[in-house]
């Protein structure tokens, strides 16, 4: 997924929350303002309550103000008791209203004269009998005009929470519409959403499927290609074998016939005839070895590593061994510090040893006291090899033609040699994942380190210009003398 | 008859040849040579046929040196041939080549042959080769009785 569509996906998120957070608390509001509605509507009955306890005090209070029958007293009673349980219930109702609690506080009083009035005349009606109780009635006291203020008192408290009521039904009306248009806009802005999700994905689908196809081409191209280079490396190595290999019947021709010319004619030949097919000779028998090695070097482009565990130690001694006729007649000393074993191809792995420990023979032939030192050392958590010799070494600038083929850093004259060599050892080690590189000083020597196995850093040849001394794992070094 | 054939050379390379020839003169093996110059006359020598109509298959050469890159028809299948008949197929034959090419010995061998060398390009050496490959099959190695492989052929089997 690609970065635009996480912040896509992120703010889609983010939406949806909030319209979801936006639609309940709307409804948590509606709900409310609803409540108050109802609210309004239960105090608006409490006052029309009150009145009605007023009118049914009253008319008890004439029923038995006509008849003097103590029945009538009972509805008057109910009717006094009710007013004072609906007016406590209108202000327990509009406790968080100051100003119907203070309109309750004014009506008390008013109520409270006009049932003290109801009750002094059923008092003369009871004392004084059916006359002179009408003539306090017709003579009127006070009493109707306190019921018209009571009326009016609770009429302005009506209207008082009539206007509340309007405001609520407004409120609640608009938050009503508030949450639809929550709802609507919600679900509009949640379909464009899921839209934009839907053409993104089509989108990445599209592009993904563009890139797999791309991959698949590249990958086929890559394909042909590593074909076509294994087959031109195939037919360059089978090139280089047939020349290599049709090189030597010619060879053998100048070999054998300049063989028998010296044999059959050799004491006929005057001394320069025999110096000319001396040098033919040689120049056939190193002819001869340039294209044995060039053999030998395409082979192993050719050949399939058959690896085993192989304790490197038994194949430098080995080495050793097969280097002892070179050795015969010097003084050499060897100097071989214990080896790791590994996965290589044993026979390879012996040819690398033969041919570094060779050129350290050959390279140290001028010395009196050769000394040759082979062991392992550790760097950077990779083990390296070292062969090092007191011969001739080579001048630095040139260690980039060290290990080419053909490529020789001295005079046939001084030290004899095809070039290939090296090639040959740095194409085994390659082949085992390996590196091969050296340091030398002119006339002071030459140092050989390699690795095997596929490196698991590139950082190992960063430090090679220190002492590798310091590092060698094995101290002690068998020492022989040849 | 004048004389049994004790060696049968097959290479195109007259040099080659001749310094083969040298080298098995050179230690007193010279005595019966016959020479093929491509794998068609080799055939033809060894299944009594053409101009050598007249031998008999009682009395095969005691050794084939055999080239591989031949004209005509090229070393392994005169190999094949010798090998696929039952009147030649105990003639000991060994591959001397100018390769060392490893399909070329694999093919070699599983085809039955005898032995397999790379000619060295020194002649010293060279020679030296000659000598214990023609000591070893005309004076060591025992060869089969004369005529038994073929009266096995003429008994049908």
């Amino acid at each position: 997924m690609s970065f635009a569509s996480k912040v896509i996906a992120a703010c889609a998120l983010m939406i949806l929350l909030g319209i979801g957070v936006l639609s309940f608390r709307s409804t948590l509001r509606d709900e409310r303002d609803r409540e108050w509605v109802t609210h309004t509507h239960v105090v608006v009955e409490s006052l029309e309550e009150i009145l009605i306890d007023i009118n049914q005090a009253e008319t008890g209070q004439r029923g038995y103000i006509l008849t003097g029958d103590a029945d009538y007293r009972k509805p008057f009673e109910e009717g006094t008791q009710n007013v004072h349980r609906d007016i406590e219930k209108f202000r327990e109702l509009t406790t968080d209203n100051p100003s119907q609690q203070e309109a309750a506080r004014r009506l008390q009083p008013l109520i409270a004269a006009r049932l003290a009035g109801l009750v002094e005349r059923m008092e003369i009606r009871s004392r004084s009998g059916l006359v002179a109780a009408s003539r306090a009635v017709a003579s009127g006291n006070n009493g109707e005009e306190l019921m018209e203020k009571i009326r009016e008192r609770v009429g302005e408290m009506r209207e008082t929470e009539d206007r509340l009521l309007r405001i609520r039904l407004e409120e609640a009306s608009a938050s009503s519409q508030r949450m639809k248009t929550v709802i609507v806009v919600g679900n509009a802005v949640g379909i464009f959403i899921l839209l934009l999700a839907g053409f993104v994905i089509h989108r990445e689908t599209g592009r993904r499927n563009l890139a797999e196809q791309n991959l698949m081409h590249i990958n086929e191209r890559l394909e042909r290609r590593t074909l076509e280079l294994s087959e031109t490396n195939h037919e360059l190595e089978s090139f280089s074998y047939s020349v290599a290999h049709d090189l030597r019947a010619p060879l053998r021709q100048i070999a054998g016939y300049s063989n028998l010319l010296n044999r059959d004619y050799g004491p006929k030949l005057d001394a320069e005839m025999q110096r000319y097919l001396h040098k033919i000779e040689e120049g056939a028998a190193k002819m001869g070895r340039l294209v044995d090695d060039l053999l030998s070097l395409s082979k192993i482009g050719r050949q399939q590593l058959s690896l085993e565990a192989t304790p490197l130690d038994s194949l430098l001694r080995q080495a050793v061994d097969e280097l002892a006729p070179e050795c015969s007649g010097r003084e050499v000393e060897w100097r071989i510090g214990g080896l790791f074993s590994t996965e290589c191809d044993a026979g390879l792995m012996k040819q690398v040893f033969v041919n570094l420990l060779s050129n350290a023979v050959k390279y140290t032939r001028k010395r009196e006291h050769a000394v040759i030192e082979v062991g392992q050392m550790r760097q950077n958590d990779t083990r390296v090899i070292f062969v090092r010799d007191n011969g001739a070494g080579f001048e630095m600038q040139y260690v980039g033609k060290l290990f080419g083929v053909f490529q020789r850093l001295h005079k046939a004259r001084d030290f004899e040699g095809t070039g290939v060599g090296l090639a040959i050892v740095q194409r085994i080690i390659r082949k085992h994942g390996g590196d091969i590189w050296a340091e030398a000083e002119l006339d002071q020597g030459a140092t050989f380190y390699f690795t095997l196995g596929w490196p698991q850093n590139d950082a190992k040849k960063s430090n090679t210009n220190g002492k590798p001394e310091s590092a060698i794992t094995n101290e002690v070094y068998s020492v022989a003398r040849s | 008859m004048s004389h049994e054939v004790e060696i049968l050379l097959v290479d195109d390379s007259p040099e080659d040849v001749e310094l083969t020839i040298i080298a098995l003169r050179r230690n007193n093996l010279s005595n019966d040579i016959q020479v093929a110059e491509d794998g068609a006359e080799a055939l033809d020598f060894l299944f009594c046929r053409g101009p050598h109509k007249d031998r008999s298959f009682s009395h095969p050469p005691k050794l084939v040196l055999l080239d591989l890159k031949l004209p005509k028809v090229d070393g392994l299948e005169v190999l094949r041939a010798i090998r696929a008949d039952e009147r030649t197929k105990a003639i000991p034959v060994v591959i001397l080549t100018s390769s060392k090419e490893q399909r070329d010995l694999i093919d070699g061998y599983n085809l039955g042959v005898s032995a397999y060398i790379q000619k060295p390009v020194d002649f010293d050496q060279f020679s030296e080769t000659i000598r214990q490959v023609g000591m070893f099959w005309l004076l060591i190695n025992q060869a089969p009785p004369a005529g038994a492989f073929v009266a096995r052929k003429a008994r049908g089997v």
